[in-house]
């Protein structure tokens, strides 16, 4: 049974699409939060793993922390990219898998998935695709994945349950994630919890 | 949540200071937002 969301689902979906899509459209524009090589930076990317791609696949990275801080996916392995932006984590993973692997980043801003896609070529890497989809339907086989990754996308998908559900679904036995989110330490009252601007940042 | 839906051996890494000197910054003081990766595994 879906649980009772708290927002009005579609309109928090239109909203966040929407705020991604100036993000695809201008990534040096201003937002609540820090973009590009900034962002990689503070949040502990190794160079090793952004050498090499160029600067337009760095640019619209909008993460919260580093999944990859868990190490990077190894060689031939499935990735799921759950919200997959830009691109950038999904880039990293499909180069850390190689050609025996492959890599599925899931986004349901058709501004992102076009900017991501464009990034792979720019990249050089075909074992990576960009499909239409949410988090909490995600459009891949039962038990496709090694490792599902993800980066500040879940805190805005409107029935989380859902969302790991499906996270749970694709993963092999064994399989694994390597999340990156943010987690809030004060209790956030319910009228704040209603605001889809505060949802957005 | 995370353990809810049945995946295991859940591990956080250390919290980042995702938004500091963003223009976010003060919302995410507010209610103190950090960053966090963190890791599970699907037991089958």
């Amino acid at each position: 049974m879906a649980n009772e969301p708290i927002v009005d689902v579609e309109l928090l979906r239109s909203e966040v699409s929407a705020h991604y899509a100036e993000v695809a459209h201008d990534p040096h524009g201003e937002f609540h939060f820090h973009t590009g090589r900034t962002a990689t930076t503070r949040l502990g990317y190794d160079d090793a793993l952004l050498d090499g791609f160029p600067d337009a696949c760095v640019e619209a990275f909008a993460g919260v922390a580093n999944p990859f801080s868990f190490g990077v996916p190894a060689s031939g392995e499935h990735v799921v990219d759950v919200g997959s932006g830009g691109g950038l984590d999904a880039l990293i993973a499909a180069r850390a898998v190689g050609g025996d692997g492959a890599v599925i980043g899931v986004d349901m801003t058709a501004d992102m998935r076009r900017r991501a896609t464009e990034n792979a070529a720019a990249a050089g890497l075909d074992n990576v695709e960009f499909r239409d989809g949410l988090a909490e339907d995600l459009p891949v086989d039962d038990g496709w994945a090694d490792v599902v990754i993800s980066n500040g996308v879940l805190n805005l998908v409107p029935d989380k349950v859902a969302a790991y559900e499906e996270i749970r679904r694709v993963l092999r036995p064994g399989g694994r994630i390597q999340i990156a989110d943010v987690c809030v330490e004060r209790e956030v009252p319910d009228d704040a919890k209603r605001d889809i601007d505060l949802w957005k940042g | 949540m995370i353990e809810g839906v049945g995946l295991v051996d859940l591990r956080f890494g250390e919290p980042i200071d995702t938004y500091g000197g963003a223009p976010g910054e003060g919302n995410a003081r507010t209610f103190g937002v950090h960053g966090y990766a963190f890791t599970a595994v699907n037991p089958g």
